[in-house]
């Protein structure tokens, strides 16, 4: 098992820098024009001159192993140019990611206890009315864009609890209300995913042998569904959950934007559109490292809930 | 909206992978036979037609038949529709004579016998322009769908089956689902101008690598499978049992993938006109009508501009859900008895 | 006796100050789609962000709510007789304040050459480097290419503590309309220094200093920004608002309006789809004060470099035919496509001319109605003329070898709907003029960033509207866009970036080369006079009507007000044709209510009426 870690480790590293440099390369094909202010009224000279104090006028191989040396050797990301010119990019990046983590955590929280015993009932329920009703809500979330109900949502749901649209000040975003309708409209997608898994794994579980060996011995049915059935029906599920977690931060850019939360939902399309190539760079690094490292925690966490479940066998999956 | 992957999918790949898979080196354990094809297609079984009983399985679903003759009906008046009396052209603006002779567009009338679903901002007809934009977005999804299939099957079987490809391709993919996507659209829309072609191009580029992965977990599985390996050791070609009893057995999920993967791309192509790379001003597209009717919801009488292109989306998202999953129920022979 | 009086006086007038104190502070509150970049006034190049640097830092001269040039830091000013040496006499006992209001220095001549020399300082990449140049200070391009390494030589000089010399190297007879600009405001250089690169950066409101009629109390970056009255400055007077609160939120053009009317915020701006819908339901939409410091006009490519299906070849036969250019023009009805950009009044912001009607004026005869744009109107949709027009077109045309429809690629900017829409009417209407059978008007989206360089500098459009923003309040500015570009080694002209018509230039197309030589010269006349306005704006006129007359460009529209709801009354503030200047909060008073309708209109025509227009 260690050892296997280490080797998928390394590979994940491997990847992680494939990926930075892809990365790299690819912005660095972006016009010049991003660049600057006032691109419009400036002569060759004063672009020229702006290339090379951004260092955008050297090989693009160089500003590669420059951005790699820098990362490694010093830890350091850069600073950011237009998004908020002259600030270190992790100075930007620190006060959003809490919130985003906090966003995220919750809105998983949520969806997960909304979500879960939605699918136990939708399964315990089979082909009944719960289970049909069910059906009708996944369907139609899943159905109405997000782009939309979100905004029914912002709009009645501040009415109906007396706030403030936005998160206007800081008192706000400290305000547990205010939460309220942004995790509950970032769960909502989720939610329906877990419920309609959980019910689909039950209700394929519940048809095993084993079950009906359970059920033989007399155990009883709320024992067999939440003891046996529950548990390994939940087990492929884990695996999903980490993933999830990056998606809802990634996702967050229509709630964040709703809301005037400060956090890392549209930062990447931001910074991609204005041409802020260190704060991309950096933001890519962050989602790429939680997005590997969320596969390999949802692996373990499936090798935690079932042991007969081993990584190391040869041929799984990855 | 996470309908690109289902639990449906996950399942079956869960469930083939855990077999277990043996090695057998045949030449150790069996003596050729010369081909005889006449042999090989001789079977045990009776008048079972595979297709004829995914197809009665499925009819008895009354929701997704339902669900299916709706849609079909919506994607035949889409193109019936440009042809009806009284139809206006999507992009054209109508407009009105004021009485200085200065003509002026009618603009947000509301709906009435002429614009059955009134007009927008510049004098456009809501109703025209609602089913050419159902017309292209359904395009972009199905073409997409089939791009996505199309390359993801080619590339998953020799990801499956070429084994020095392995290492590759297995990079590759953990590098094509790290590189947020935001960047390659965003990077296409510099390269590319702003069309169809761009769109589709954009959404496909990164999204057959989930179905090729897919496809060669299952190859990797199915391969070698005793029946496969009898197969071989009756002499039949590599390509042979591909065609003939690989894919056979993907058909179901590969279907359903795509009935999601629909929705799916009309869902991104909303995504991508929001932030603001869209498509040009001459084709409409529900995505496009479901920005522009966004910024309505603050005009209370306007609102219907919105609800318009929704419900729709809505029904052809539900419709493609709907019988994606009843199909793939249907196709599986297990059900059929 | 005397005491008591005093102090009952004193209490008086305490009590005279109390009332308003009594109902709270007068607070502004408003969103914010995007987050500024940076904080620093001496770099800013978007007007959004100008807007710190016009509210907390005042300049040497301001405006008064008319448009005319008044004393701001500077109490006084001279210039040489012919307008190159300029010297202005400070305000005296102004500070310095830090973001918590404690006085941190006083302000003084040296300041603004630091200011300057912040700016032209190559390795700080300022973005407003430009409009130094523009200002023609002596030495500044040299410094600033690091062909002079001694700023002494550029022209700024500290001449005492309190007097601030401007050198040009040439006549500037506007030189006082740029003193607004960022690159002419101060900067305590002893900060700069200890400061260094992470002056003014967007991180908080302590990176920089203040001594306009605001001081940037907090901001944090993607969530609020507030500002509060600088009590101290000479002119605090004339300041009504007490604090201003701007919130992020960047979907705030769907969401403003609505929380303007639920209270939240004072001011919201409509977007076009909306209101219609809001002027039904209540009387308290208004529209912002016009500005002409943005003009809009069509050009035709003379460089055509798009794609061959469009065929560009087929377009640069027929766009140097006189009577192909003048059948478009004659054909397009302005008006009707403005519905797009201004649904309400679209002639409100329709131009005649290049430079915008009141941009400026001479001995009281507006720019735009000078002698020498008599007849201009001639020029603009007229469905016989344009007939006749596409007739001896077709006819000289087909000699010449082209072929029709003729492709014209119309390009516009994807991601901005007003625009994509005004395209969608243009091609209506023109083909439904001239005839598909004589036209093709093809719509070529553009990419929504860096979409300049992708379309118009690149050629790729044969028909586009085109804008360029005034750098200073002169006609002359409004020929910058079309100057000659010539390579230094081949001596070729390689194209100005909007619509490339001086490469004519170089071919032997006899006629746009002759109109193009003429109007070169036209304006090089034009610049050469410094001394007489009325004779300068007369030949710039001249020059003018020379690209309208010969149906090289078409003049549109300025930048269409917003529509908007709104606490301020939007006509007290400061008025300059361009510069910062229009977004200064300093003589704004903020109403209990949203102004209405009918108060917004009386306002525009008592302000119009002051302006003489």
């Amino acid at each position: 098992m260690a050892s296997y870690l280490v080797k998928r480790f390394l590979r994940s590293f491997i990847t992680l820098i494939i990926i930075l440099s892809i990365v790299f390369i690819l912005v660095r094909q972006m016009p010049i024009d991003g660049y600057f202010q006032n691109f419009e009224k400036l002569n060759e000279a004063q672009i020229q001159n702006g290339l090379h104090e951004m260092g955008l006028d050297r090989p693009v191989f160089v500003q590669l192993f420059d951005f790699f040396k820098n990362l490694v050797l010093h830890g350091d990301l850069g600073t950011s140019r237009i998004y908020r010119a002259g600030v270190p990019v992790a100075e930007i990046l620190a006060p959003k990611i809490p919130i985003s983590v906090r966003l995220g955590t919750l809105s998983l929280l949520v969806s997960l206890l909304l979500g879960l015993p939605m699918g136990l009932v939708m399964a315990k329920y089979k082909g009944k009315f719960l289970d049909h009703l069910g059906t009708a809500i996944i369907v139609l979330i899943e159905a109405v864009p997000a782009a939309v109900y979100y905004l029914f949502l912002q709009f009645y749901g501040t009415t109906a609890l007396g706030i403030g649209m936005t998160m206007f000040s800081e008192a706000d975003l400290h305000n547990p209300v205010y939460w309220i309708l942004p995790v509950l409209s970032m769960s909502l997608g989720n939610m329906t995913y877990y419920a309609m898994w959980l019910r689909r794994y039950m209700v394929d579980e519940s048809m095993k042998d084993y079950v009906t060996l359970a059920r033989i011995k007399g155990a009883s049915e709320t024992r067999i569904m939440f003891l046996h059935v529950f548990k390994n029906a939940f087990v492929p599920m884990v695996q999903y959950i980490p993933t999830s977690f990056l998606n809802t931060v990634i996702g967050s850019i229509y709630v964040e934007s709703l809301y005037s939360i400060p956090g890392m939902g549209g930062l990447l399309v931001d910074v991609v559109k204005r041409q802020d190539n260190n704060m991309v760079q950096a933001i890519v690094l962050l989602f790429a490292t939680v997005g590997i490292i969320g596969l390999l925690l949802g692996d373990l966490l499936m090798v935690f809930m079932d042991p007969r479940i081993s990584l190391t066998k040869k041929g799984g999956d990855r | 909206m996470s309908v690109l992957k289902h639990p449906k999918i996950d399942k079956l790949e869960q469930s083939v992978s855990s077999e277990i898979k043996q090695q057998f080196s045949q030449e150790e354990l069996f003596s050729i036979a010369p081909f005889d094809e006449a042999e090989t297609e001789r079977t045990g079984a009776g008048s079972y037609s595979y297709w004829r009983s995914t197809l009665r399985a499925f009819r008895r679903n009354k929701i997704a038949m339902f669900l299916l003759i709706m849609l079909v009906v919506i994607v035949l008046f889409t193109f019936i529709q440009p042809h009806l009396p009284g139809q206006f052209d999507p992009n054209a603006a109508s407009f009105e004579v004021t009485a200085t002779g200065q003509s002026k567009p009618l603009k947000n009338s509301p709906p009435d016998s002429v614009h059955w679903m009134g007009t927008n901002a510049i004098g456009q007809d809501l109703w025209a322009r609602l089913w050419a934009g159902t017309r292209n977005s359904l395009f972009i999804g199905v073409m997409v769908a089939l791009i996505e299939a199309l390359v993801g099957i080619v590339m998953g079987v020799l990801w499956g089956y070429v084994r020095k490809l392995d290492f590759l391709f297995t990079e590759i993919y953990n590098v094509l689902d790290n590189i947020p996507t935001t960047i390659v659209l965003i990077l296409i829309s510099f390269i590319m101008r702003p069309a169809m072609s761009t769109l589709i191009f954009a959404m496909s580029v990164t999204g057959w690598i989930g179905m090729a992965r897919f496809v060669r977990n299952q190859v990797l599985i199915i391969r070698d499978r005793d029946y496969n390996v009898a197969s071989r050791c009756l002499g039949t070609s590599t390509w042979r049992i591909i065609v003939k009893n690989l894919l056979p057995y993907l058909v179901s999920v590969i279907m359903l993938r795509m009935a999601l993967s629909i929705p799916g791309a009309i869902g991104s192509e909303v995504f991508i006109t929001y932030i603001g790379l869209g498509l040009p001003a001459d084709i409409p597209s529900l995505g496009k009508l479901i920005t522009e009717g966004r910024k309505l919801l603050a005009s209370p009488s306007k609102r219907y501009q919105l609800i318009y292109p929704t419900v729709i989306l809505s029904i052809v998202t539900v419709s493609f859900y709907m019988i994606g999953n009843a199909f793939s129920d249907a196709a599986d022979p297990k059900n059929h008895l | 006796m005397k005491k008591v009086f005093a102090a009952l006086l004193c209490l008086t007038m305490l009590m005279g100050c109390l009332p308003a104190m009594a109902d709270g502070e007068v607070v502004y509150t408003t969103l914010y789609a995007s987050e500024m970049s940076t904080l620093n006034y001496l770099t800013a190049g978007a007007q959004w962000e100008q807007t710190v640097g016009a509210n907390v830092i005042d300049t040497l001269v301001e405006y008064d709510s008319y448009g005319n040039i008044i004393p701001g830091l500077a109490e006084s000013w001279t210039a040489n007789d012919d307008a190159t040496v300029w010297t202005f006499k400070l305000r005296e006992g102004q500070k310095w304040y830090t973001s918590e209001g404690a006085e941190y220095a006083e302000v003084v001549a040296q300041d603004f050459v630091d200011g300057l020399k912040w700016v032209l300082t190559a390795a700080n990449d300022s973005g407003v480097e430009y409009a130094v140049e523009t200002a023609k200070i002596v030495n500044a391009n040299a410094y600033y290419a690091g062909e002079v390494t001694d700023f002494s030589e550029v022209g700024v000089k500290a001449v005492d503590k309190y007097t601030v010399e401007y050198t040009c190297a040439s006549p500037v007879p506007y030189f006082l309309s740029t003193l607004t600009y960022g690159c002419f405001m101060p900067a305590n250089g002893e900060f700069l220094e200890k400061m260094g690169a992470d002056f003014g950066t967007a991180t908080s409101a302590d990176t920089m200093l203040y001594n306009g009629a605001f001081i940037l109390q907090s901001f944090v970056p993607q969530s609020q920004h507030v500002f509060v009255k600088n009590v101290n400055n000479w002119d605090a007077e004339h300041v009504y608002i007490d604090k201003i609160v701007q919130s992020y939120n960047s979907e705030s053009a769907t969401i403003s309006p609505e929380m303007a009317l639920r209270g939240e915020i004072d001011s919201a701006s409509l977007s076009n789809d909306i209101v219609d819908d809001y002027k039904d339901m209540y009387d308290f939409v208004t529209k912002d004060r016009p500005a002409v410091d943005y003009s809009y006009f069509y050009c035709f490519n003379f460089d055509p470099q798009y794609e061959e299906e469009y065929d560009p070849a087929n377009w640069l036969i027929a766009v140097n035919n006189s009577n192909f250019r003048h059948s478009i023009m004659s054909a397009f009805d302005r008006v009707f496509s403005l519905y797009a950009i201004d649904p309400d009044d679209p002639e409100s912001v329709l131009q005649s001319t290049v430079t915008p009607a009141t941009f400026v004026s001479v001995d009281g005869t507006d720019f735009s109605a000078l002698a020498p744009f008599d007849g201009v109107a001639d020029n603009y949709f007229n469905t016989e003329k344009a007939l006749a027009y596409k007739e001896a077109a077709v006819a000289e045309l087909t000699e010449a070898g082209c072929k029709f429809p003729v492709q014209v690629v119309l390009t516009y900017r994807s991601d901005m709907s007003d625009w994509e829409s005004e395209c969608q009417l243009v091609k209506q209407q023109l083909e439904s003029v001239l005839g598909t059978d004589y036209i093709n008007v093809v719509l070529y989206a553009g990419p929504s960033e860096n979409f300049l360089s992708a379309t118009r500098r690149a050629g790729k459009y044969s028909l586009m509207r085109c804008n360029w923003g005034a750098d200073y309040a002169d006609p002359e500015t409004w020929t910058d866009p079309f100057v000659e570009k010539i390579d230094s080694e081949t001596g070729l002209h390689t194209g100005n970036s909007y619509n490339k018509m001086d490469m004519m230039l170089d071919t032997e197309n006899a006629e746009t080369k002759d109109i193009l030589t003429a109007y070169y010269a036209a304006v090089a006349e034009a610049k050469a006079s410094v001394t007489d306005t009325a004779d300068r704006y007369g030949k710039f006129a001249k020059a003018e009507a020379m690209l309208i007359n010969n149906a090289i460009v078409i003049p549109y529209m300025v930048s269409a007000s917003d529509y908007q709801i709104t606490k301020l009354n939007v006509y007290e503030g400061e008025y300059a044709v361009f510069g910062v200047t229009n977004i200064r909060w300093k003589y704004q008073h903020l109403n209990d209510n949203f102004v209405t309708t009918a108060e917004n209109e009386a306002a525009a025509e008592a302000w119009r009426e002051a302006m003489g227009l």
